[in-house]
C-alpha cells in the first residue's frame, strides 16, 4: 500500500478574518465563504455559570431561554417562527464560561439575523413577563430531568465538578443549576442579569459565509451600533488555583445503573494553554480510538472494561485549570476494583512508558481531521472565531490550535501527566448497580 | 430606543444547486460522487443492500454483531495493527445497519481517502472473523444493549414496533435484543458475510474530485467482489385500524415519562411523500409546531416533543415522541391526541406552511455543508431509486405545496383515532388517571 503522507499544517483557519469595534465596544468578526449560499450569525456573551453567586446556580441558562422568547418588536417564539420560517437552524448553549447564540440560514437572510440578534440584545427587559419566566423554568426543570436525572449515570458531570472545585469557586457548581435555586428565581432578578451583562462591550459577533466584510460591519453599525454600552460590568469571581489538588477524593454511589462504572478527573491547564495542549494529545492517546492504551489495554488486552464506554476526554473551559476525565464501565462479572486497578496502571503507564512515535502520530492524526471537521460549517467556525475573540482578545489566534497540537512531543505528554494525572490529585467517581448492594 | 423597529426584508437569493454529481463503473460496481471544491475533508462510503430485514428470525442484531467484528482483524493484519494503520490517517470506520442497507463510512484528509477507503474494504470484503473474536464482540453487544435498555426509551420504542409490525422481523429492534443478540452465532455471521457483503454495491464519494481518483477508489472498494445484487423485497403489506391501545412500561421512580405514540403509515415511494412530511412539520417537526408550541412553550410539560413520519423503502410509520414530567403524564397524552386530531380533522393554516415550506426548503442547504451529509444524500438518492436533479426538484415541490394539499395529506395519513400510546414511566403514578381519561384500553407491555 501506498502511504502518501498527510498534507504539511501551517495554519488551522485557511479562510480570512476581518474584525472591526464599534463605537460601544461590540467587537465583528467577519470570515468571508462563499462556497455555500448560508451564512453564520454567532454571538459571545462573556457571561456563564461561573458569573453566578451563591443561590443563584442555573440562573446563566436559564437566561438563556427567556432570550428566545420575545422582546421589544419580536413578539414570543416568533424568533424561532422567523429563523425556521426562513430555512434556518438555530440554537443556543450555556456553559460554565460563555452563552452563544447561533444561526445559520440562507445567505439572503443575514440581515433578519442581525435585526433578531440586536432586538435581544438591546431590547429583552420590557418584554420580559412572569408569564414567559414560569413557563422557562418549568422547560429548565425539565431538561434537567431529561438529561441528568432520569438517565443512568447522567449525573456524573455535577457530582464531578464538586468534586474538582473547592466550594466558591466558579466551576464548583453546574451550569444547569439546582431545582430549589430555579424555585426562587425572580423577574427583577433576571431584568438585572441582563442590563449587566448582555451589553455590545461583552459581546464578540461573528458572521461566517456567503457576505463581505463591508456588508456586514454596515449592517453592524446600523442594528447594533446605537445600542449603550454598559461600564464596569463585573468579572466573575478568580478561578486561581494552585496547582492540582493534594489530596485525592473519592466518592461512590449506588443507583439505578446497569453495570459498575468509574470516573477518574484531574485538574490540569486551562484550555489555550502549551499545557493544555499537551493534555489534548495525551487524551486522544490515552482513550480516543481502537489504537489509544485504555482500548488496546482494557477493552482488548485484559477484557475487562466494555468497548463502547472506555475512553478520556478533556472538557475545554479556559478561566481556570481544565478537567480531563477519563471513564471505564465494567464487563459483566468484572469486579469494580479490578477495573480501577487496570484504569489506574494504564493512566500510570502515560509516565512510565514514553509515548511512541506511532502513538503520537496516531494521536495527531485524529485530532487533525477532528479539526477540519468542525471547521466544515460555516456554524463551526462561527463558534471558533467568537471563542477565540472572547477568550484570547484575537480571533486570529485560531490559526495556531492545530500546528499547536501538532507540535506537541512525546516528551510534552509524559511532562503534561507527570503534573496533573498524580494519584494525589485524582477524582474517584465510582458508580456501581443497587443490586450490588 | 435605539433599536431599530422594522424587521428587514430579504436579500436576494442565489440559486439552489446541488454539488455536480459524477459516476464511474469499475469492476462491476459504481462510484457515485459529488464535487465539493475546495473541501479539506473527503467522505466516502460503501453503500450495500445487506440491511436487518436479510436477519433470520431470531436472530435479530446478526448484521449489528458483523458490524461490530470487521475491525476485529481482516485477512492480513489482526486488530491493532489495522487500528493502527486506520487511525494513523486520521480516519475511523462508521460500519452501521439500517433496515435497507449495511454502510461502511469512512472520512480523512483529501489526499489520504483513497488509503482510507482501501482499508474500509479490507475490513468489509476480508474481515478476519475469528470464532472467538465473533463471541466476544457478541457477548459485548449483549451487554451493550443491555446498557442502553436501561435508558429511557429503548423499550418502549420495542413496544412500539411490536404493536405495530407484529411478529417477524420488522416487528423486532432494528439491532435486535439483549435475548436475540444471545442467540446469535458464529455460524450466523459468517453466513450474513457471505451473502451480503462480497456484492460489490456502491462507493458513494463527497470531496474535492479536481484531486480524488474515482477509478482507484472504486477499484478499492469493488476488489474482489463476485456476488450478484439480491432483488429488493416488495412493500409490507397494512391496514389501517380504527382503536387505540394504550401500553404501560413500567420503570419505577422515573421523573419522566416517555411517550412514543404512533401508527403504521405508506413507505417512502408513496406520492404523498412531500404534503406529508409538510403536515407533519407542521404538527411537530419545527420549534414552532402545534405540539412543541402547546406542550412546551404554552403548558411547560416537556423539554421538547416531535412528531414524523419514517418512510423507509418497505414500509412507514408515523411517531410522536417526547419524555414529560411524571406528574402531567395524562394531561399531556390528553392535548398531543387533541393536536393530532385537530390537523387530520381541520389541516395546515397557510402561515403555518409557510413556515414549514421555507424551512424543509432552506434546510436543504443549510444542512448539507459537510462531505458527510452530501455523502448521506447521496445516500437517499441510491435507496430510493432518485434521479440526480432530485434534491433541486423536491425543493421546488417544497415550495409550491399548497393548503389544500398538505391539509389532504395530513387527512388522509394522520389516524389518530387507531393510534397506539406506549408511555414507559412510574406507571403507579399515573395508571388510575390514565384509564379514567378514556384515551384507549390500557394494557401492560410484555417487556
Amino acid at each position: 500500500m501506498t502511504s502518501p503522507s498527510a498534507p504539511v499544517v501551517t495554519t488551522g483557519y485557511p479562510w480570512p478574518i476581518e474584525t472591526t469595534r464599534l463605537a460601544n465596544g461590540l467587537r465583528v468578526v467577519v470570515s468571508a465563504d462563499r462556497s455555500s449560499p448560508v451564512v453564520c450569525v454567532n454571538l459571545w456573551y462573556d457571561v456563564g455559570s461561573r458569573h453566578e453567586p451563591a443561590g443563584q446556580t442555573g440562573f446563566a441558562h436559564l437566561f438563556e431561554h427567556l432570550m428566545f422568547e420575545g422582546s421589544v418588536h419580536v413578539r414570543k417564539t416568533e424568533h424561532m417562527r422567523l429563523v425556521q420560517g426562513n430555512g434556518g437552524s438555530l440554537n443556543a448553549t450555556t456553559n460554565p464560561d460563555r452563552t452563544n447564540y447561533f444561526e445559520t440560514l440562507p445567505a439572503e437572510h443575514l440581515e433578519l439575523a442581525l435585526w433578531l440578534e440586536a432586538d435581544r440584545m438591546g431590547g429583552l427587559v420590557p418584554a420580559l413577563t412572569q408569564e414567559t419566566l414560569d413557563n422557562q423554568r418549568e422547560v429548565v426543570k425539565n431538561e434537567r430531568r431529561q438529561r441528568y436525572e432520569n438517565v443512568p449515570y447522567g449525573d456524573a458531570w455535577l457530582r464531578l465538578l464538586e468534586l474538582l472545585y473547592p466550594p466558591g469557586h466558579p466551576y464548583h457548581h453546574a451550569t444547569i443549576g439546582s431545582m430549589a435555586d430555579l424555585n426562587a428565581a425572580s423577574l427583577d432578578t433576571f431584568k438585572a442579569f441582563h442590563q449587566q451583562y448582555y451589553a455590545p462591550n461583552n459581546c464578540v459577533l461573528t458572521v461566517v459565509g456567503d457576505t463581505s466584510k463591508d456588508e456586514v460591519f454596515a449592517l453592524a453599525e446600523k442594528y447594533f451600533g446605537a445600542l449603550e454600552p454598559v461600564a464596569d460590568i463585573p468579572p466573575a469571581p478568580s478561578g486561581h488555583l494552585t496547582g492540582p489538588a493534594t489530596t485525592p477524593v473519592r466518592e461512590t454511589v449506588t443507583a439505578a445503573v446497569p453495570a459498575p462504572r468509574i470516573y477518574l478527573s484531574h485538574r490540569t491547564h486551562p484550555f489555550g494553554t502549551a499545557g493544555y495542549d499537551a493534555v489534548t494529545v495525551l487524551a486522544t492517546i490515552l482513550g480516543n480510538g481502537r489504537g489509544s492504551r485504555l482500548y488496546q489495554r482494557l477493552a482488548d488486552g485484559k477484557r475487562i472494561a466494555q468497548p463502547d464506554y472506555v475512553g478520556s476526554y478533556g472538557v475545554d473551559l479556559a478561566h481556570a485549570a481544565a478537567p480531563l476525565i477519563i471513564t471505564a464501565t465494567a464487563k459483566d462479572g468484572v469486579d469494580v476494583a479490578e477495573l480501577e486497578d487496570g484504569l489506574s496502571e494504564v493512566v500510570a503507564s502515560l509516565v512510565t512508558e514514553p509515548v511512541t512515535e506511532d502513538e503520537l502520530s496516531r494521536a495527531k492524526a485524529l485530532l487533525t481531521t477532528a479539526w477540519w471537521r468542525s471547521m466544515s460549517t460555516v456554524g463551526g467556525r462561527a463558534d471558533t472565531l467568537g471563542r477565540y475573540a472572547t477568550q484570547f482578545g484575537d480571533p486570529a489566534t485560531v490559526a495556531y490550535r492545530l500546528p499547536q497540537w501538532l507540535a506537541v512531543t512525546a516528551d510534552d505528554v509524559t511532562e503534561a501527566a507527570a503534573y496533573a494525572l498524580k494519584p494525589e490529585s485524582r477524582v474517584t467517581l465510582t458508580y456501581l448497580p443497587e443490586d450490588d448492594k | 430606543m435605539t433599536l431599530v423597529a422594522t424587521r428587514p426584508g430579504t436579500g436576494e437569493a442565489r440559486p439552489y444547486t446541488f454539488p455536480e454529481i459524477r459516476r464511474v463503473s469499475v469492476r462491476g460496481g459504481t462510484v457515485i460522487a459529488a464535487h465539493l471544491p475546495g473541501q479539506l475533508l473527503a467522505s466516502a462510503m460503501l453503500m450495500l443492500d445487506a440491511g436487518a430485514a436479510h436477519e433470520p428470525d431470531g436472530r435479530e442484531g446478526t448484521a449489528t454483531v458483523l458490524a461490530k467484528s470487521l475491525e476485529e482483524g481482516t485477512a492480513t493484519r489482526d486488530s491493532a495493527a489495522y487500528a493502527l494503520a486506520l487511525e494513523g490517517l486520521g480516519a475511523e470506520l462508521s460500519p452501521s445497519v439500517d433496515w435497507d442497507s449495511f454502510r461502511v463510512g469512512v472520512s480523512a484528509p483529501v489526499p489520504l481517502l483513497l488509503d482510507a477507503v482501501r482499508l474500509a474494504a479490507e475490513a468489509a470484503r476480508t474481515p478476519r472473523l475469528d470464532p472467538a473474536d465473533v463471541l466476544r464482540v457478541r457477548d459485548d453487544e449483549v451487554t451493550a444493549l443491555r446498557m442502553d435498555w436501561a435508558q429511557p426509551g429503548p423499550r418502549a420504542d420495542a413496544t412500539l414496533r411490536s404493536d405495530l409490525f407484529g411478529t417477524g422481523r420488522f416487528g423486532r429492534p432494528l439491532h435486535g435484543d439483549p435475548a436475540s443478540v444471545a442467540a446469535v452465532t458464529v455460524a450466523d455471521v459468517l453466513a450474513f458475510h457471505r451473502s451480503w457483503l462480497l456484492t460489490p454495491g456502491v462507493l458513494l464519494i463527497a470531496g474535492d474530485l479536481d484531486t480524488l481518483d474515482l477509478a482507484a477508489l472504486g477499484e478499492a472498494a469493488f476488489d474482489g467482489t463476485t456476488a450478484t445484487a439480491p432483488a429488493a423485497g416488495g412493500t409490507l403489506p397494512w391496514t389501517t385500524r380504527d382503536q387505540r391501545r394504550v401500553i404501560l412500561v413500567d420503570r419505577p421512580g422515573s421523573v419522566q415519562s416517555t411517550l412514543r405514540l404512533g401508527h403504521r403509515a405508506p413507505e417512502r415511494a408513496n406520492p404523498d411523500y412531500v404534503p406529508m412530511t409538510l403536515a407533519a412539520t407542521v404538527l411537530g417537526g419545527a420549534f414552532t409546531s402545534r405540539l412543541n408550541h402547546l406542550i412546551r412553550e404554552v403548558k411547560g410539560y416537556t423539554y421538547g416533543i416531535r412528531g414524523s413520519y419514517a418512510m423507509s423503502r418497505r414500509f412507514g410509520r408515523f411517531e410522536v415522541a417526547a419524555g414529560v414530567q411524571t406528574a402531567v403524564t395524562v394531561p399531556a397524552i390528553v392535548d398531543t391526541l387533541g393536536e393530532i386530531d385537530r390537523t387530520q380533522v381541520d389541516g395546515v393554516t397557510e402561515d403555518e406552511l409557510a413556515v414549514a415550506r421555507s424551512w424543509r426548503a432552506g434546510q436543504l442547504s443549510v444542512e448539507m455543508q459537510t462531505p458527510g451529509a452530501i455523502v448521506g444524500a447521496l445516500g437517499t438518492l441510491v435507496l430510493h431509486g432518485l434521479p440526480d436533479d432530485y434534491y433541486p426538484a423536491v425543493r421546488r415541490e417544497y415550495l409550491e405545496a399548497t393548503v389544500d394539499q398538505v391539509s389532504a395529506a395530513a387527512a388522509a395519513h394522520l389516524n389518530p383515532k387507531g393510534l397506539t400510546l406506549v408511555v414507559e414511566g412510574d406507571a403507579a403514578a399515573f395508571r388510575d388517571e390514565l384509564i379514567a381519561a378514556g384515551v384507549g384500553e390500557v394494557v401492560d407491555a410484555e417487556i
